[in-house]
């Protein structure tokens, strides 16, 4: 299991910005203001260590800012950190076709109703999102039979799951976090969808396969940005890319720079404060 | 009416690279939240702000539902923005590693202002100061 730096600190006078100002000179990846202490982290590879805060904190006091400090050091064992938000996870209504459960929730399907079943652990992709709820409708209008699909940042998996449900082909479903990767495929598992889609634990480059029709990607403005050449390059002629993550405020960068690389905007959900948008490729 | 709320988190992240690790996992987990909906949220309102590290709020309420509001970047943060270096100097009185400019001074002290127990700009311009002087930062005209 995965580990990392906890190191807790105190100080007199206990000026945050001042502390913790100087603290991001080193290599650590955040803080936590706790009352009268900060709680600052590190990954176990860092070459941050009790030595280097101290002599941080040090120059301070020479400086007459810090009258004194005190600096402990331990390690902290990751864990699944979401187990008491997921106990409270309900039957998630995505639309009148679809709905999401978690698998200690009972649902008796009503129709022709999809049920898909998420347990979600630090996965992203529990259908309470409005992100992802836009994507799940998009899919209702664009999956059809056999298409070969990619989902982008899975998470969870719902969407390549939502997909394959909806009639979809075979799927890749990749994401670069080691919890998504795992967690995918418990729940590409629990929804009896294995034969059906491949759980990768990769980033877009790394995907050999192209000639997708349909690709879906719910992350985030900046990451879309970054990979927007890839992904148009993985799309089949034809073939549709639906983004998500996305804020109606960014609407405008995210269509300048996908348009100018050769796909049309064909449909657009809105939800709240967010947008998904579909794009078509024509090569 | 007004939802209860259940408590407050204050964290310091990285604009736009939230992610269920320390310590936004174990701080908003054990307040039963939905970490990576906060992520979501956090990333996607802070992802023009270049990597900057974002104080960040979070009111917990009763029902685990959340808001948030970020704040300013530690002084310390803006100024080596502001003048290109990687660290302060390790012997600041002995050792200067970078000159800021009075108008440099004025525009993190009117960003930090807010969030500054400052009476006045001047006020707020002193204490930049003087953060700035602990880093071995010259402050010139």
């Amino acid at each position: 299991m995965k580990e990392y730096k906890k190191f807790e600190i105190t100080a007199i006078p206990f000026n945050i910005d001042l502390i913790s100002g100087i603290l991001w000179e080193l290599d650590i990846t955040g803080i936590n203001e706790d009352y009268n202490k900060l709680l600052v982290f590190a990954d176990s590879n860092s070459r941050v260590n009790a030595n280097s805060i101290n002599a941080q904190l040090e120059s301070l006091v020479k400086n007459n800012l810090l009258e004194s400090f005190s600096v402990k050091e331990n390690t902290l064992t990751d864990k699944n950190w979401n187990e008491e938000w997921e106990k409270t996870i309900n039957v998630i209504p995505i639309s009148e076709r679809i709905v999401i459960k978690p698998s200690f929730r009972r649902y008796t399907p009503k129709n022709n109703e999809i049920v898909l079943e998420i347990d979600p652990k630090m996965s992203f992709g529990t259908g309470e999102h409005q992100t992802t709820k836009l994507v799940i409708k998009m899919l209702e209008k664009f999956v059809q039979a056999e298409q070969k699909i990619l989902d982008v940042g899975s998470g969870t998996g719902v969407l390549a799951i939502a997909a394959v449900k909806l009639g979809g082909g075979k799927a890749i479903a990749i994401d670069n976090d080691e919890w998504c990767f795992e967690n995918g495929i418990e729940n590409v598992n629990a929804n009896n969808c294995s034969d059906k889609i491949e759980i990768k634990h990769a980033e877009i480059a790394d995907i050999t396969e192209d000639n997708f029709d349909l690709i879906t990607a719910n992350i985030n403005k900046n990451i879309l940005l970054n990979i927007a050449d890839d992904l148009i390059s993985k799309l089949a002629d034809n073939g549709i890319l639906i983004l998500s993550g996305i804020l109606a405020q960014d609407e405008q960068d995210i269509l300048k720079c996908y348009e100018s690389s050769g796909v049309k905007l064909i449909g657009k959900e809105k939800m709240d404060e967010w947008i998904s948008l579909a794009l078509k490729h024509s090569k | 009416m007004a939802k209860k709320i259940a408590g407050y988190i204050k964290l310091q992240i990285p604009a736009g690279q939230a992610n269920p690790s320390p310590p936004v996992g174990p701080a908003l987990g054990q307040r039963g939240v939905n970490i990576m909906e906060f992520c979501k949220q956090f990333n996607a309102k802070t992802a023009d702000k270049g990597g900057l590290i974002i104080p960040v709020v979070i009111t917990v309420y009763a029902d685990k539902s959340f808001t948030f509001i970020t704040k300013t970047p530690p002084a310390a943060v803006l100024l080596r923005k502001a003048v290109n270096i990687e660290k302060g100097s390790a012997e600041p009185n002995k050792t200067k590693v970078a000159e800021v400019t009075q108008a440099q001074l004025q525009e993190i002290a009117e960003l930090k202002m807010p969030d500054l127990n400052a009476n006045d700009i001047e006020h707020a311009k002193n204490m930049i100061a003087g953060t700035a002087r602990s880093m071995g930062i010259t402050v010139v005209n």
